[in-house]
């Protein structure tokens, strides 16, 4: 039996007074792909930054490819993103004096040495090999959000976490982004937490989860 | 690519990315630095341009024999005072100057009365070589005296009648001197009722071979103030007292102490005024690039590291600014040097290095505060814009 990828228990995160998560237990398997609905405020967002070592834990405990996250110093927090997530975010968050690949090659920059071949690479894979030298003030939403999966993927992670990737683009960029994500997690077997409120986009992952005010409140699994 | 030289790049890029700002930043880095290079040239100038300017007015140490004085009176009545006429040793005060190292142009002098005709004249003996260097402001109509002869001071000469060409005839306790006028001095002061002639000639008139007055001297007004020169001489001359010229020295050194404190006062307000303006842009900056330095966290960015990214561009517009700021500075230097004090300034090397260094200084110290702010900003807030 593998060990979970994520594996969560009595998982609490509080701001104050008030409680975004509470007592959770979960637990996601290696080269599963979850996706995690709920609305605004259900505590999805707060899962996932504290899955992706954003954000520390209020109680219970949470496990990440084996490691207690609530144990690591907050540079150790650092180290663990850049050595074990990939992370998409809906408002791609690219900077924008950077051309594309040099938004790749800064992921590498923090994880180990830019490799500007690697990083041309990755952004061919997400079919951008020919918007190379382009800024993001130039690129489209959808090829926004791609070269953001690029630089996600760049350090062969082990989780790749998706925060309403989807959120800004239309439907055929939607497709586009869900189907090479796709490819991708068949090609390197890492494993998608993936945040949304569409149902479209959360039934293209294995298992879907619904948070409602903090709590797990239904589960429903579409595929092995 | 290695990650020094993607650094460089990333922060080149960032500069380049907000021009104004960067071009604002390096502007006041580069005048803080500029000011301080300025003043710094200006002001190390302006000390050697005062001393020079100060020779101009001649000596600045006067040697006089420390004669006896006597209180004269009875009764409660004061009469005044008394004083035996004193002399200097020429040869005591030679050595006492070579003993005592002290670098000086000096002038020897000799003043005693002679007989003309039936009146007595005040006159001077002195070397006119020295005399030419030292007092560069006296007035000659007529030409410097030779052997056998003289020159009268203006006043002297018109209630005289004499004019160049003219001959006199002095009379000592020990010689009678006739000397032809070589020319007539105006100075403006008492030396324009004096004749003078030279001094071996005044020491034979009077029986005072190798006696002397009086010794002026021009020691430089850089380094230690006159005050402790004079008390430095004074061991030396136990018979003498060593005097200062006041009036011009006191008000050289003085004028020069107030002009560097106000320089000073204006560097240090400029420098706090850059260090606020540096405070105020970098932490604008920071704020702007919050969702940045969250995305640099968020995707593994120690808080050290993306510190040292912030650091590095600091310390790149510190480096430029100093640099800008050490030529740009030299050049006001030029300026204010050629038309103030009408003389070429003095490079210091080292003064690029203090141009740098107060660049560097502000930039990092106005960069402080923001900072700070880097290095605590968390991730998912900044990221979410909060």
């Amino acid at each position: 039996m593998t060990v979970p990828t994520i594996q969560t228990a009595g998982l609490t995160k509080g701001y104050g007074d008030i409680c975004a998560l509470k007592p959770l237990d979960l637990q996601v398997a290696e080269g599963e792909w979850l996706s995690v609905m709920g609305h605004s405020g259900s505590g999805k967002s707060t899962l996932m930054n504290l899955v992706g070592g954003l954000d520390r834990p209020s109680g219970g405990s949470l496990s990440v490819g084996g490691q207690d996250l609530s144990a690591l110093s907050e540079d150790g927090l650092a180290r663990f993103r850049r050595e074990f997530v990939g992370i998409i975010f809906q408002q791609h968050h690219l900077v924008p004096y950077l051309s594309a690949v040099e938004n790749v090659m800064l992921s590498q920059y923090f994880h180990s040495v830019p490799d500007e071949a690697e990083a041309r690479l990755a952004l061919e894979r997400v079919g951008l090999g020919h918007r190379l030298k382009n800024r993001p003030g130039e690129l489209s939403g959808g090829e926004q959000q791609r070269v953001c999966i690029a630089r996600a993927i760049i350090n062969s992670p082990k989780l790749l976490l998706g925060d309403e990737p989807t959120g800004n683009l239309d439907h055929k960029s939607t497709v586009m982004v869900l189907e090479l994500l796709k490819e991708l997690r068949a090609e390197d077997r890492f494993t998608v937490v993936l945040v949304t409120h569409n149902e479209e986009v959360a039934a293209w992952g294995d298992r879907t989860i619904y948070l409602d005010d903090g709590v797990l409140v239904r589960e429903e699994r579409l595929r092995s | 690519m290695n990650r020094r030289r993607w650094l460089i790049k990333l922060l080149l890029a960032a500069l380049a990315h907000r021009t104004g700002r960067t071009l604002l930043l390096l502007s006041v880095l580069a005048m803080a630095s500029s000011l301080a290079t300025a003043l710094g040239v200006v002001s190390l100038s302006m000390g050697k341009r005062v001393s020079e300017e100060v020779r101009k007015y001649g000596a600045n140490l006067v040697v006089v024999p420390a004669a006896a004085r006597l209180e004269v009176g009875s009764g409660g009545l004061n009469f005044g005072a008394i004083s035996d006429p004193a002399y200097l040793d020429q040869g005591r005060v030679e050595k006492a100057l070579a003993s005592g190292g002290l670098k000086a142009e000096r002038s020897f002098h000799l003043r005693g009365a002679l007989r003309m005709k039936d009146a007595d004249v005040l006159v001077e003996g002195v070397n006119f070589a020295d005399v030419r260097r030292l007092f560069p402001w006296w007035q000659l109509r007529g030409g410097w005296p030779g052997p056998g002869e003289t020159v009268v001071g203006s006043d002297l000469a018109q209630r005289l009648k004499l004019k160049a060409g003219d001959t006199v005839e002095l009379t000592g306790t020990a010689q009678t001197l006739k000397l032809k006028v070589s020319g007539v001095v105006v100075t403006g002061g008492e030396e324009d009722d004096l004749f003078f002639l030279a001094l071996p000639e005044l020491q034979g008139a009077l029986g005072l071979p190798g006696q002397l007055t009086e010794v002026r001297l021009l020691v430089s007004a850089e380094g230690d103030t006159l005050k402790d020169k004079a008390a430095a001489l004074q061991p030396l001359l136990p018979d003498a007292k060593v005097r200062e010229v006041r009036q011009i020295a006191r008000t050289s050194e003085g004028l020069l102490a107030k002009v560097k404190l106000l320089m000073t006062l204006v560097t240090a307000v400029v420098l706090i005024s850059a260090g606020s303006s540096v405070t105020g842009t970098m932490s604008t900056t920071v704020l702007e690039r919050s969702r940045e330095i969250g995305l640099m966290k968020a995707i593994g960015g120690t808080r050290w590291e993306v510190l040292l990214i912030f650091c590095g561009e600091a310390l790149l517009l510190g480096v430029v600014g100093g640099v800008v700021g050490y030529l740009l500075g030299s050049g006001i230097a030029v300026f204010i040097t050629r038309t103030v004090f009408s003389a070429a300034p003095e490079f210091i090397p080292w003064l690029s290095a203090v141009s740098l260094a107060v660049s560097l200084f502000l930039a990092l110290l106005g960069s402080v505060g923001p900072m700070i702010s880097v290095f605590k900003l968390d991730p998912v807030r900044s990221l979410r814009g909060e």
